[in-house]
């Protein structure tokens, strides 16, 4: 017998003992250590609202190429896998280098200079806003610049180009909770530090999954738990948080207002509220007391699906726990009623006395990094910057003296992201500039964005890799990393904080606020963007907010490196900035009172059917952020989660890894299952951060929240079937003639689910 | 971690084997060991002795100014020989040492695969192809020594046995005739390039060992995978005394060729002494690879030839949870008899591939231990 | 008796694989995750399980006692390290001896890599990368009165039961304060957790 099947070499070893594939990442030659002379930059995470502290290290060449723990208060050297990762952007082989051209979408990109790129888009600009009006060109920001762009976003869209249409990707994130916190308190901020959480008795998370998406405040979770503190999660899934939770609410999607009014009617039958704050502190009461009567723990079991016997023993827990506090996160905020659900779980914590305490209080945990930050100084469509509102004649009076137009000059109120881009399709915005932001993957209802983007006649992007809404545009603006420019973020306790300049941008790459001004120079605003840098727009932004709610007149970059942050308001140089919000009761309301707000639930927008009967729910996985333009093409965050995968309850009969085709009235995609009990039984589940054709947004509902304009990714109606074969997962988009850096996307084609939601163990697939 | 009995830092090499187990038993074995392996190396060394004094025709061809450096290869040899014999006899590397052995020496093997044995040689030993998957410089670096200091073995060491000699051919004239134990080989002739290059090897031996340590040395200072948990006398040693040996060399000839023999004799002298220590340095060292590395080709060739019996369904061991291939069944068994020799209790084990077993326990421990955060 | 060492506590961990990232940052062997991140109740919750290298005490490192290379040795602290490049000849009997499942080979390399507590930085008094990074605490790394002053109530252990075998290592794992049996190694003929079959993850059809 001869068995030529035996190669010589190499032999046989069990899987995952046998290579280091997941090493990914970097050239190969780039993860030698050499024993070189290194720089540690102090500065923070790109990525998500805790924004921990990390060095990079700086070689001798002045390259960015590692990452060292940084004793920061805020994570105390803890970092998650994108934080751990961040580093390997900067240096990246897919990283844009020159602009990038076309004068229609039917040719291809071509390389071109800084001038032609400038002197097209500057044309166009003109051309559009001659022919149909300021307000036919559009810009669109994103969450994750520094607060520094996000206030030049906005004032170059209202000084520069004279629109009223701008708009930003907080839209997609955080509006619910803001909108929320301005409604009952008058300031748009968590009122607790992160520490406070290790003092409370009674930890409440509602609709976050703290432990993939905010993984380093795990160890504040953690920590309260360790001091004895009670840990209740309200959440569909069984996330890494709710397995061990002490009561772990596993509620349908879309029902919170119902839950949380249910346990507000159980706290007031049990007299557990707190009577003496809220006759103080606090306004609406008796008519919230009323509404909430009508939410019996039956009739809210019904609609929620969870036995009653949890509502009474969440508002027991929560109603007699001297300090108790509730963070909450997307999954009450993205519903048509997420400004509702947010003000239910803002009235439990008022109406126990919850607030402005130590270990007591309420938060919203942001999402991306600068969430908080992005959302106070100008690029949202009705605000103006120190969270100033377009519509007030005295506010817009104040902006315009400080930058040094008529106050007639300063346009109107603009309308939301969603929004435009219905404008799109229709023809009303016909020109945008997008920075930062990536909408083919992060905006609902695929179809409709891709053809309102379709219909424009020209479309610029900023990024650092091309995204795939870059993909489509006219113009590509290569600008630089975090690490290649400094500036401040502000993270989800609203401490401000600063990051530094590790390294130069590459040759050809430029600042956002260099082509902002440039473009504004044009335009003929110049003498209006004269900014050298960060610090001289970051000088005006301190300016433009003094006196405002989100004053943050007394921060300056010299006060950021020596403390490692502070919480605003800071209206003075020696102020210490404010942790802490509403203590002793008091809000920023002229009445200093909480303006509690009645809520009634509501179905969410997509009815049900025959043909839609269960619940999609879309999210985020812990390997990668947002719409992944950044994070799929880091090798060890591909290797640990190399494609999208539909979650299922074993009740359905699919096995592990079959094809299934989920379908909604938006459209149909084929993925893998991941069939597993941590899922209602009506429930599925699809992570977002991956595109057309495995796009979770190819599915959800661009049905918005009336007030904050946020749309409802957390639930619509859908069905799921057996399907032939999956979707491929498509490669990270690169200019013609590239190709996305091969060593960091060697899994992606893996057709199997991840093990667990959080990814691939390590040992699994060879 | 104060560990129970931690064996000392930078112990000599080989001594990881002996911890653990019933020390007892463990003692007794290593001292009748001892003595096995102290009597294997006196015979080996005698009989190099022998050799020497027939090889050189009685001593007329030996070169007495070389006499320190072939009393170092007697050391040498009775060094390498025990430190040999002790290592075959620690349970692992002696089931080893038997399987790689059955299957080089296998009839059966020999007619069906007869090609595998010496492609294993050339590509573990001789090109060393794996190590280019470590880095292709520390290959291309390896390799300069290996083959550097196998060039300057080959001529030195039949030169200090008297074995080689050189004798002109005629009185005046340039030809010269090489000998090995008196036998004529050929003639040749010194302005030749064959010539020129046996003249000098050694100089062009002393250029590829410079090349290929100097790297490694230059690496063991820069590369952090490297400096980590390395030791003065293990790691830097080597690297020092084979460019010592090389740079003393090529000055010899430095000096005869340009100094007119200036320095001569001291720069002998550093020479000879370097080499001899290094030589009796050998077995105890880094450089006790050189007579452990054949051990890859034993174990790959036992499991090549282990597998090549029958269908993969047959020869390779299957986890028993998952199902997938651990390694040949040959191999788990030959582990699962060492696991015993050395009274680990858990070779049952083996038959389940690393993940299952973590699976297994990480199962256990939420079932019996703690299940989540209390 | 336990010095400073790694602690882990599954029961904390949320699979994160913040460690598995941090490990590959790890100067020793950039590029290389040695960390093991296991979901083991797959198909019912998330739980997740890390696996770094126990340094087996007694017996001491029973990966180094089946090497016939004699590649893995063992520091003065305890230690136990990677195989040495020059002997490892790429066996792999330490991979399947090891009963916890650590070593890692490459096969082309002809060479084992193990957690080697990332003896770059503990030699100079710093966290290992892993137990740095995670976020949950689920690796810890400090002493046991450390540990015990931060979470009230725990104890910890570093025995585990393989069968019959008690194998105590130096790396210890988190156990509720009354617990004073070895931890589990896992059961061999395990059948149900929790009137559940145990997982099948990954086998074969
Ligand atoms: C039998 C054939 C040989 C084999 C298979 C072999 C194999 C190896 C291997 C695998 C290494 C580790 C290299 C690494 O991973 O970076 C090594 C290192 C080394 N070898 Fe060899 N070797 C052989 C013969 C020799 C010879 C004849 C010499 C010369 C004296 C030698 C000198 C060295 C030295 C000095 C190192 C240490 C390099 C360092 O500092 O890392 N080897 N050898
Ligand atoms: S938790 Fe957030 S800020 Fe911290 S490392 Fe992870 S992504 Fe970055
Ligand atoms: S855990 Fe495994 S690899 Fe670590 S010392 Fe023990 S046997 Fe060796
Ligand atoms: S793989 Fe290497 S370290 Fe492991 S037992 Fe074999 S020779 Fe020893």
């Amino acid at each position: 017998m001869s068995h030529e099947h035996v190669p010589l070499d190499p032999s046989v070893a069990p899987l995952g003992t046998r290579n280091f594939r997941d090493a990914g990442g970097l050239p190969a030659a780039a993860w030698r250590a050499d024993q070189t002379e290194q720089t540690l930059v102090p500065t923070h995470c790109c990525f998500c609202g805790v924004q921990c502290g990390m060095y990079l290290r700086v070689n001798a060449q002045g390259k960015v190429f590692g990452v060292e723990p940084r004793n920061h208060d805020i994570n105390r050297m803890r970092l998650c896998p994108k934080g751990i990762n961040a580093y390997q952007q900067v240096n990246h082989p897919d990283r844009l280098t020159a602009p990038l051209m076309r004068r229609s979408r039917d040719e291809p990109f071509r390389e071109v200079g800084w001038e032609e790129a400038l002197d097209f888009t500057v044309a166009e600009i003109n051309r559009i806003q001659a022919e149909s009006g300021r307000d036919a060109f559009g810009m669109l920001g994103g969450a994750s610049l520094f607060s520094e762009k996000t206030y030049l976003v906005g004032k170059f869209a209202r000084v520069a180009l004279k629109t009223r249409h701008v708009d930003y990707n907080g839209r997609l994130c955080m509006v619910s909770a803001a909108g929320a916190n301005k409604l009952a308190f008058g300031i748009d901020r968590a009122g607790n530090p992160f520490s406070d959480i290790l003092q409370t008795q009674c930890l409440l998370i509602a609709g976050s999954n703290v432990g993939e998406c905010f993984p380093v405040m795990t160890q504040y979770v953690w920590g309260a738990r360790d001091r004895g503190a009670t840990l209740i999660v309200v959440d569909p899934r069984e996330t890494a948080v709710a397995r061990t939770a002490d009561i772990h609410v596993a509620l349908k999607s879309g029902t919170d207002s119902a839950f949380f009014n249910a346990v507000l009617h159980v706290i007031v039958e049990e007299g557990l509220t707190d009577e003496v704050f809220l006759a103080e502190h606090t306004t609406g009461w008796a008519e919230v007391k009323a509404a909430v009567k009508a939410y019996p723990p039956s009739r809210a079991a019904e609609i929620c699906g969870v036995p009653a016997e949890q509502i009474v023993q969440v508002a027991r827990v929560f109603g007699t726990a001297d300090r108790a506090m509730a963070w909450h996160a997307r999954g009450i905020e993205h519903h048509t009623q997420g400004v509702e659900n947010c003000l239910t779980v803002i009235n439990l914590c008022t109406a126990t006395g919850n607030l402005g305490r130590p270990g007591a209080g309420y938060g919203t945990i942001t999402g991306q990094g600068n969430g908080q930050g992005g959302r106070e100084h100008g690029q949202k469509s009705d605000l103006l910057p120190g969270g100033r509102s377009i519509n007030d004649p005295v506010h817009r009076r104040q902006v315009a003296a400080i930058w040094g137009i008529e106050e007639s000059e300063l346009p109107q109120a603009g309308t939301s992201m969603m929004e435009m881009v219905w404008q799109m399709q229709r023809g009303e915005i016909r020109g945008l500039i997008g920075v930062c932001n990536n909408p083919f993957v992060s905006l609902p209802n695929y179809a409709v964005v891709k053809d309102g983007y379709d219909k424009l006649e020209f479309h610029a992007q900023f990024d650092f890799f091309l995204s795939e809404t870059a993909a489509n545009a006219h113009v590509v603006f290569p600008v630089t990393t975090w690490a290649e420019d400094e500036g401040v973020m502000a993270n989800a306790e609203a401490r401000v904080v600063k990051h530094n300049k590790a390294q130069e941008p590459p040759e050809g790459v430029r600042t956002d606020t260099w082509v902002m001004c440039e473009i504004a120079r044009r335009l003929g605003q110049g003498s209006k963007f004269a900014f050298e840098g960060s610090k001289d727009v970051f000088d005006e932004l301190r300016r433009a907010s003094a006196g405002t709610v989100i004053d943050y007149y007394g921060i300056t970059y010299e006060r950021l490196e020596e403390t490692g942050g502070i919480a605003w308001p800071c209206p003075s140089l020696d102020h210490p900035g404010t942790p802490r919000l509403f203590e002793g009761g008091r809000t920023s309301h002229p009445d200093g009172k909480v303006h509690m707000q009645v809520v009634e639930w509501h179905p969410p927008a997509d009815p049900y059917s025959d043909e839609y009967p269960m619940t999609l729910t879309t999210g985020r996985t812990v390997a990668h952020f947002l719409s992944g333009n950044q994070t799929r093409r880091l090798g060890g965050l591909v290797e640990q989660t190399p494609r999208p995968w539909v979650e299922v309850h074993p009740s359905h009969g699919f096995r592990n890894g079959e094809p299934v085709r989920v379908v909604t009235r938006r459209g149909s995609e084929v993925l893998p299952a991941l069939v597993t009990e941590a899922i209602r039984p009506d429930h599925v589940f699809v992570p977002y951060h991956w595109p057309y054709p495995v796009a979770a947004n190819v599915l959800t509902v661009d049905a918005l929240d009336p007030r904050s304009k946020i749309p409802e990714y957390k639930v619509c109606a859908v069905r799921i079937e057996r399907a032939e074969a999956i979707d491929p997962v498509p490669a990270p988009p690169v200019p013609p003639g590239r190709e996305a850096y091969p060593e960091a996307q060697v899994s992606r084609t893996d057709p199997l689910p991840p093990t667990s939601p959080q990814g691939r163990g390590t040992a699994e697939r060879g | 971690m104060a560990g129970t009995a931690p064996p000392p830092q930078g112990r000599p090499i080989g001594d990881s084997q002996v911890e653990g187990g019933a020390p007892g038993v463990v003692a007794s074995t290593t001292r009748t060991t001892a003595v096995r392996a102290s009597l294997i190396a006196g015979a080996a060394s005698v009989l190099l002795v022998v050799a020497i004094v027939l090889g050189s025709r009685l001593l007329r061809d030996f070169d007495s100014a070389l006499v320190p450096y072939a009393v170092a290869t007697v050391f040498l040899t009775f060094g390498v020989v025990y430190r040999y014999v002790v290592w075959v006899s620690a349970p692992a590397a002696r089931r080893m040492f038997v399987q790689g052995w059955k299957a080089a020496l296998s009839w059966e093997n020999l007619k069906r695969s007869p090609a595998a044995l010496p492609k294993m040689i050339a590509t573990y030993l001789g090109f060393q192809k794996f190590l280019g998957a470590r880095s292709h410089a520390r290959w291309a670096a390896h390799q300069l020594i290996f083959w550097g200091c196998l060039l300057a073995a080959a001529i030195t060491f039949p030169l200090t046995w008297g074995w080689f000699t050189f004798t002109s051919a005629s009185a005046a004239g340039p030809g010269y005739e090489m000998r090995l134990w008196g036998l004529r080989l050929f003639g040749f002739d010194s302005g030749s390039f064959l010539g020129w290059a046996l003249y000098h090897g050694l100089d062009l031996a002393a250029v590829m060992v410079i090349g290929g340590a100097g790297y490694f040395l230059w690496r063991r200072m820069r590369d952090r995978a490297a400096t980590t948990g390395q030791r003065f006398g293990y790691d830097f040693l080597p690297l020092l005394a084979l460019i010592t040996i090389s740079v003393t060399g090529l000055l010899l000839t430095f000096s005869e060729m340009f100094l007119h023999g200036g320095g001569y004799e001291f720069l002998a002298i550093l020479h000879m002494a370097s080499v001899v220590l290094t030589l009796v340095y050998l077995p105890f060292g880094k450089f006790f690879h050189i007579v452990q590395r054949p051990a890859a080709v034993g174990m790959q060739l036992f499991k090549y030839t282990a597998r090549r019996k029958g269908s993969d369904d047959q020869e390779l061991q299957a986890c028993k949870r998952c199902g997938q291939p651990i390694d040949t069944v040959a191999a788990v068994d030959n582990l699962r008899a060492t696991m015993r020799d050395l009274k680990l209790g858990f070779d049952e084990w083996a038959e389940y591939c690393p993940r299952c077993k973590r699976v297994l326990r990480g199962t256990a421990y939420l079932s019996n231990v703690k299940r989540g955060f209390k | 008796m336990l010095g400073r060492t790694i602690f882990i506590d599954p029961g904390r961990c949320i699979g994160c694989q913040a460690c598995v990232s941090a490990c590959r940052e790890c100067d020793s062997h950039r590029g290389k995750s040695m960390i093991h991140l296991d979901y083991p109740d797959e198909g019912h919750t998330v739980a997740s399980l890390p696996t770094v290298c126990m340094h087996c005490e007694d017996p001491v490192a029973p990966c180094a006692e089946v090497c016939p290379a004699e590649a893995i040795l063992i520091t003065a602290d305890g230690v136990v390290q990677e195989a040495d490049p020059t002997r490892c000849i790429g066996c792999a009997n330490c991979v399947n001896a090891c009963p916890f499942g650590v070593p890692k080979i490459d096969l082309e390399a002809k060479l084992q890599m193990k957690c080697n507590l990332c003896y770059d930085r503990t030699s100079y008094g710093l966290a290992p990368m892993c137990a740095t990074v995670c976020p949950t605490g689920a690796l810890f790394y400090g002493t046991v009165e450390e540990l015990q002053a931060e979470r009230p109530g725990v104890d910890v252990s570093t025995m585990f039961a393989f069968g019959d075998t008690v194998v105590s290592t130096g790396v210890a794992m988190v156990v509720p304060g009354e617990r004073r049996t070895p931890v589990p190694g896992g059961m061999l003929n395990l059948i149900e957790v929790n009137g559940r079959p145990t997982p099948g993850n990954g086998a074969r059809a």
